[in-house]
């Protein structure tokens, strides 16, 4: 019985056609907006939380700032052009631009978009290197850290600096990472790996060694044996790194933001998490100089020096933080100890706020089809006073009829919720490949499980059907005699 | 045999009140043409409506089979119409958007019926109304006098014991009026109790039972041997 009243509900929708398609089209995007935001909402998460994991939640990492987040001399308070959450207004030395009209040099004028010369001038430099020499704090003894935390497995270095780069032909500002021996040995990870693809690795860390990311030598148009120089001392290019996962899915634009305002947002926020996410793992635009050299030959420029430190298995993570806070005392040196998982977590809540407030704008498209469908059904009903005359006379009951038009209008906003769950994967789909690059965090995948399809196809349906309920109760409450009698 | 006992009804449009029927008292008895007449707004319609279930009396009381159907709830009138009860109305009532054969399996439909036996048992109705080649016809396709056949199939596909039709061949010609009046006519050879509300006086002629309403009330009932 009710599969006829389904295949009534049905033919009367094929009936109708322009005004059901209408109708649909209204639950149709308000379910595209949802499906697209959620599937793309739970795929950043993802990606990122995937980001966290291949780094691993056993890492705990000594930021060099107080724990009340600001770094020593920290570069949001005084960087010309800053802005409240750390972002440079183009002023920060950034991925040069080779393709301008002056091949041959990147200095701060042609870096990062428009800067007039009041903005960019020397002097304001000067103070930048005053205030990054200001942020090179004490760094942590490791090999003593790992005998104070007995918890602690491994332990290294890795510096972050922004130096003038000179390579003969071309001069500008560069990042420079001066990873520790034992960093590279034991969280190659947290870089994303650090494969060389040509030349070799360090060999000592007596002479002026540097290895060139992937898209830095092919900037700076560098080979193994050249020679270049760093803050004025002359290095040599030992050998330059594979390709990272991240390059490939990203475009020129989209790096020297994260190579240029991602590293200011990094030092003005002293955000450990981005910093993670935008700063360590990206080896491609980077040079690498040991930080048992740099802090010899480059003394003074550490901008950011972070100590990681892996936990031994099976140990209390907040118990080897306060070990950790005691050793930091003990070794007169600042610095927060963070683990991953806090930092996932942080990062993972923000994410969720967002994506819960991006879903509930699509709520409110959704809700409007709703209304739209009521109305639609409402009208049917007035439309319909006669055929409902009919159904009963044949011998239909309340009940069936009410049923009838919930099935109609339950149809209604299914079919728009199938159709908007197929255009919102497409659409998270093209999503996902734009914002992946722009949000740091790669390639990516929208994620849609059974969850999100189950959910929206029932939602669409219950939303539909509820939609229909008091036009639908109105129409099983109409007097047989009356509903016939009406034109 | 449907009998009715003193009944009035009363509507209300706007602030007047309308009586439709004054202490109405009638025996239909069954295998008989009944035709009741009068002039519009005499009630006939009304009276139609009380005997089928789709309406129930102000007061009095509306037996069939020794069952008072006003004390009937809205699901047992609804299942009373439905296995007892075919209609036929002057305006045809077929669902547009539906074809003949499933405009005559729709009560069909609205019970257990599979599609399958519906579609067989309307297939045969429809057979019997000269309208085997207009299955697949919607109403709109269809001439006023094969519309009024469908919904004579309509009426008869539940097998009912009452076929009520409302001024049946009122929009039809008068060799279509007659052929549908003729159908109506051999119901009686099935024990069914046929009444039929009509201004034509061509019908009367036809009926077993003449009953003249004026102002709800009955004026006269007449009964008269017809050849059949």
């Amino acid at each position: 019985m009710k599969l006829n009243l389904f295949r009534l509900a049905l033919k009367n929708i094929r009936s109708r056609r322009t005004r059901s398609w209408l109708t649909i089209l209204g639950v149709l995007v308000g379910v595209t907006a949802v499906v697209a935001l959620l599937s793309i909402g739970t795929g950043v998460q993802e990606a990122v939380l995937q980001q966290f994991e291949d780094i691993g939640y056993d890492i705990i990492l000594i930021s060099p700032m107080h724990a009340g987040g600001t770094a020593p001399g920290a570069m949001g308070g005084f960087m010309p052009g800053s802005t409240a959450d750390g972002r440079f207004g183009g002023q920060m030395p950034t991925q040069p631009d080779f393709n301008s009209s002056s091949p041959g040099t990147f200095s701060p004028e042609n870096l990062g978009g428009s800067s007039s010369e009041d903005e960019t001038g020397d002097g304001q430099f000067d103070q930048m290197r005053e205030a990054l020499a200001r942020t090179a704090s004490s760094s942590l003894d490791t090999e003593l850290l790992l005998t104070q935390v007995p918890q602690l497995i491994e332990a290294g270095t890795l510096g972050t600096q922004i130096q003038p780069v000179d390579t003969g032909t071309t001069s500008g500002f560069l990042r420079v990472s001066t990873p520790s021996l034992d960093f590279l040995e034991a969280f190659p990870s947290v870089l994303g790996g650090f494969e060389i693809a040509s030349g070799s690795f360090f060999t000592n860390t007596t002479e002026n060694q540097v290895i060139v990311g992937v898209r830095s030598a092919e900037l700076l148009r560098m080979s193994v044996g050249d020679s270049i120089s760093i803050n004025n001392i002359p290095f040599t290019v030992i050998g330059i790194l594979e390709a990272s996962d991240q390059s490939s899915d990203e475009d020129e634009g989209s790096d020297s933001v994260l190579s240029g305002q991602g590293l200011a947002q990094n030092l003005g926020s002293g955000n450990s998490a981005d910093l993670l996410l935008r700063g360590l793992t990206n080896t491609d635009d980077s040079l690498f100089v040991l930080h048992e050299r740099a802090s010899n030959v480059l003394a003074g420029r550490t901008m950011s020096a972070v100590t990681i430190t892996r936990v031994e298995s099976g140990a209390s993570i907040s118990e080897t933080k306060d070990a950790i806070n005691v050793a930091i005392g003990q070794q007169d040196a600042t610095g927060t100890p963070i683990s991953i998982q806090e930092v996932a977590d942080e990062i993972q809540g923000t994410l969720s706020l967002i994506e819960t407030v991006l879903a509930s704008i699509a709520a409110v498209a959704l809700i409007v089809g709703g209304v739209g469908l009521m109305n639609t059904m409402y009208t049917s009903v007035l439309e319909r006073t006669r055929e409902i005359g009919i159904l009963k006379s044949v011998g239909a009951r309340d009940g069936q009829v009410m049923t009838l038009f919930l099935i109609d209008s339950g149809l209604m906003g299914l079919i728009g919720g199938v159709l908007g769950l197929i255009l919102g994967s497409i659409l998270s789909l093209l999503g996902t490949r734009l914002l992946g690059p722009s949000l740091g965090v790669g390639s990516f995948s929208p994620i849609i499980d059974a969850w999100l399809v189950g959910g929206v196809l029932v939602f669409s349906f219950v939303l539909g059907a509820l939609s229909g309920v008091w036009p639908a109760w109105r129409a099983s409450r109409l007097n047989p005699v009356d509903a016939l009698a009406a034109e | 045999m449907l009998v009715l006992n003193d009944v009035h009804k009363t509507y209300q449009m706007g602030e007047t009140q309308v009586l439709a029927l004054r202490g109405v008292s009638l025996e239909l008895p069954p295998a008989q043409l009944s035709v009741i007449m009068g002039h519009s707004g005499s009630g006939k319609s009304t009276l139609m409506h009380l005997a089928g279930c789709l309406d129930v009396p102000t007061s009095g009381s509306v037996e069939y089979g020794g069952l008072d159907l006003t004390t009937l709830s809205s699901r047992e009138r609804a299942d009373f119409r439905s296995s007892e009860v075919g209609f036929v109305f002057q305006k045809y009532n077929l669902v547009g958007n539906l074809t003949a054969l499933e405009n005559v399996a729709l009560p069909l439909l609205l019970r257990n019926a599979t599609t399958k036996q519906a579609h067989a048992r309307a297939r045969e109705a429809l057979d019997l109304v000269g309208l085997q080649d207009r299955t697949t016809h919607r109403p709109a396709k269809l001439s006023g006098g094969e519309q009024q056949r469908v919904a004579i199939a309509r009426a008869l596909v539940n097998d009912p014991t009452m076929i009520l039709a409302d001024e049946p061949t009122g929009n039809l010609d008068t060799v279509t009026g007659d052929r549908i009046l003729e159908l109506l006519s051999q119901f009686r050879a099935d024990d069914k109790i046929v009444l039929v509300v009509t201004h034509n006086p061509e019908i009367a002629e036809t009926a077993d039972l003449v009953v003249y309403l004026r102002d709800g009330r009955v004026e006269s009932q007449q009964f008269q041997e017809v050849a059949r």
